[in-house]
């Protein structure tokens, strides 16, 4: 019934609701409000997040009740609304009668400062601001009550017609203007269009910070598309991903510094140079390597990254390498006799690479490869007896996502103007097999979110200080638990999920099968 | 000359001496069935042949050329396909993409064509699918599926593993009726079962199997009369 998942729902949004005005998260939400869009001040963001408190017990309470009825569903509103309201409310009052008279409660609640009641009270007397925050509880909840019923009824009407759940894509094509665009092979290269002119003049406008972050984000879409490669479309699990980039980023630094050794080669010359030495690097391993399967493959090529950084770091190589202190004085792309190498320059230049492995990628998704990629991905033995010599074709996945990561390697070195052993860490390669895993394997517009979310969001979530990690950690879980198969799956993924109307007619066990399957 | 024949091969996975020294071959034409209880090597054979396991020993030749020592993805090439034991299709690919596998070695797009519709022809139930996923179809029709995918590659020879296992007894008979229709359009056949009858009942010639030698071989019809085969592969004491 509507009225004991309200209850129950509303005490736990009250003690969620408490508690995170008790650490002071709505001052955190605040600020970032502050900084990301530039309001002025702070209680948009603030009260953002009362609001949005009091939609999710709402919300909650409906999706929780077994009986679907509209007035059901009002009732489970109500009383989580009410009951989120009158218990937040009456905390407030307690907290804000007690500043009132002169007592500091930061003596045991660091965060509880003055400034922190004050942005939920508003200046108003402890009895009113109790009222208004209830009243704000209580009317979110309604309304994420009356949302989330409404969603149930559309997903339940469909599912009657026997369509299955939709993605977050196609929820967005169902918005007439948008389906239009998406249909319309016209406008939808004028949106893209529009969209390559706002990447084009955004340097222009973003500063020199951004114009580096976004850079950064450009070279780890690169690297994910890259890996995305081997592990979203060959089915490969590699973990040692980061040597590759060690090598194009190596190859650039050598040849160009003007130590450890005298190359100082051109700019130019280098890049084409690291992409094939890294491709070649992912042949030479691959070689050896790819015999081996699933975990084996994972744990051989993650020592493999490991070495290549300890390498670069021993004394003994140190004459060739630059040892631990890395070279310095990488050089910098010139075009026309200037000095390109600055964010602002490489925000174009790392945008026309991203560009090129989207290129390479889409066109290996359809071609004959891709196909005999999908397969062993599937089924390694069965694909050989198709007469796929998956060999081969591990070999080029490898040596693919090795160019892709060599080219961002060299850009990545070049741009920082040095390259060093602890720029390859293992955590690179972790951190672009989670953005790839993240955005959504084997998905295109997956991996770039995915590098948004995974490079661009810490930086955005640079006002929180020490609490970045915490809220970047929680948002990654919450990510994975709302959306399992990534931001934005790959088409191929969404046509996995069941569908009910497949489920009818089956006339022999087949699962029964499955489980004797020989060798 | 026959157009495959298995000279004496051991083969091994690892310390298991799983195939003891095995002999036989196929005409063009025919289905040969190869019975015989659970481990004694039917897979193992399938798949010496088709390059998935190399013999330590023993010869292959097919059509006049040695194939024993070729890789897996070459075997196909010459026009030997497999349809595994347990209807290893590709689940998360649709019918139309496990069809279009099935002729990947091959690059004459309007023979493939051809085929697709023999195929089609072949197993209407198929074409009603094409755009369905290959792990969400029934048991049968996966069945038809492996079947099909292998025919894609237009081979010479067929293996077949067990197209019986685990299907409701009239769909075991269509799908045997299948296989005749096959043969009958000229297609040589190697089919491995442990349902010894149907299997027999389809076959020209029979060999039997026991812990990786063959203790028993002749046309399909003496096979089935003898009488330590009718006691321990058709169940009768
Ligand atoms: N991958 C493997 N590793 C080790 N031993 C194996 C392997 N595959 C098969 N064997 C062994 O080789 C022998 C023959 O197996 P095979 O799969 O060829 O039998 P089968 O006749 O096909 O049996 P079934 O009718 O149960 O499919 C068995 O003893 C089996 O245990
Ligand atoms: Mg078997």
């Amino acid at each position: 019934m509507g009225l004991r998942t309200g209850i129950r729902m509303g005490l736990i949004a009250a003690i969620v609701t408490i508690f995170l005005i008790l650490i002071g998260v709505h001052m955190l939400m605040g600020r970032l409000l502050q900084s990301w869009f530039r309001v002025p001040a702070h209680w948009p963001g603030v009260w953002l997040m009362v609001v949005l408190l009091g939609m999710w017990a709402g919300s909650r309470a409906v999706g929780q009740m077994k009986a679907r009825s509209w007035g059901n569903a009002l009732l489970a509103g109500a009383s989580a609304g009410i009951i989120q309201g009158a218990l937040v409310g009456a905390a407030l009052y307690l907290l804000a009668s007690i500043t009132q008279a002169g007592v500091d409660l930061r003596t045991w609640l660091n965060q509880m400062s003055k400034e922190s009641i004050g942005a939920l009270t508003l200046g108003f007397a402890p009895l009113p601001a109790a009222g208004f925050i209830g009243g704000v509880l209580l009317v979110s909840a309604l309304a994420g009550a009356a949302w989330r019923e409404r969603r149930l009824r559309v997903r339940a009407a469909r599912l009657a017609r026997g369509e299955r759940m939709i993605s977050l894509r196609e929820h967005l094509l169902e918005i007439p203007a948008i389906s239009q665009v998406s249909n319309n092979p016209l406008s939808r290269r004028v949106l893209i269009g529009v969209f390559m002119v706002l990447l084009l003049i955004a340097p222009f406008f973003l500063g020199q910070y951004w114009n580096y972050n976004l850079g950064t984000v450009g070279i780890y879409v690169i690297l994910g598309l890259g890996l995305n490669i081997v592990v979203g479309m060959a089915g490969l699990l590699d973990l040692g991903y980061v040597a590759f980039f060690a090598v194009g980023a190596y190859t650039m630094a050598l040849l160009t510094a003007p130590q450890p050794h005298h190359i100082q080669m051109s700019f130019w010359l280098a890049l084409p140079i690291g992409i094939v030495l890294a491709a070649v690097a992912g042949i030479l391993l691959g070689i050896p390597v790819l015999r081996m399967r699933g975990d084996y493959l994972a744990i051989v090529t993650l020592g493999f990254g490991e070495i290549i950084r300890i390498l670069s770091k021993s004394d003994v190589l140190t004459g060739f390498t630059g040892g631990p202190r890395g070279v310095r004085n990488v050089g910098h792309p010139v075009l026309f006799g200037k000095d390109i190498g600055n964010e602002f320059y490489f925000f174009y230049f790392i945008l026309i690479g991203v560009i090129l492995a989207i290129i390479i990628t889409r066109r290996l998704e359809h071609s004959r490869v891709g196909r005999a990629w999908r397969a062993m991905r599937e089924d390694e033995k069965v694909s050989q007896a198709m007469g796929i010599y998956t060999l081969k074709y591990k070999l080029m996945a490898f040596a693919m996502g090795a160019a892709l990561a060599g080219l961002s390697g060299a850009i990545f070195a070049s741009r920082n103007s040095f390259t060093g052993p602890e720029d390859f860490v293992l955590l690179v390669s972790i951190n672009v097999l989670a953005l790839v895993i993240v955005g959504g394997m084997g998905s295109i517009p997956g991996v770039i979110l995915g590098a948004f979310v995974l490079k661009g969001l810490p930086e955005m979530l640079r006002e929180l200080e020490d609490y970045r990690v915490l809220v970047f950690g929680a948002l990654l879980v919450v990510m994975m638990i709302v959306r399992p198969q990534g931001l934005w799956p790959a088409s191929r993924v969404q046509l996995e999920r069941p569908r009910p109307e497949l489920a009818e007619e089956v006339e022999a066990p087949a699962e029964l099968a499955e489980g004797e399957v020989g060798s | 000359m026959a157009l495959l024949e298995v000279h004496n091969i051991h083969t091994y996975y690892d310390h298991i001496h799983a195939l003891k020294g095995i002999s036989f071959e196929l005409d063009r034409g025919e289905i040969v069935a190869l019975i015989g209880a659970n481990g004694a090597g039917k897979t193992t054979t399938l798949n010496t042949i088709s390059g998935i396991r190399h013999p330590r020993e023993g010869s292959i030749i097919f059509d006049g050329q040695p194939i024993h020592h070729l890789p897996a993805h070459e075997i196909v090439q010459l026009g030997i396909a497999q349809v595994p034991e347990g209807r290893k299709i590709f689940s998360r690919l649709t019918v139309m993409e496990n069809l279009d596998m099935g002729a990947f070695t091959r690059r004459d797009r309007a023979a493939i064509q051809e085929d697709l519709e023999r195929v089609f022809k072949l197993f209407p139930r198929l074409k009603e699918r094409r755009n369905q996923l290959g792990g969400t179809l029934s048991g049968g029709e996966q069945q038809m599926l492996a079947i099909a995918r292998a025919l894609m590659a237009r081979p010479r020879v067929l293996l077949l593993d067990e197209p019986s296992m685990g299907l409701a007894p009239i769909l075991v008979e269509s799908i045997f009726q299948t296989i005749t229709e096959i043969s009958q359009q000229g297609m040589t056949i190697l089919l491995v079962e442990q349902n010894a009858n149907m299997a027999l009942s389809v076959a020209h010639r029979a060999y039997v199997l026991e812990t990786g030698r063959i203790v028993l071989y002749g046309p399909a019809a003496e096979v089935r009369e003898n009488p330590q085969v009718r006691a321990a592969y058709l169940g009768e004491a």
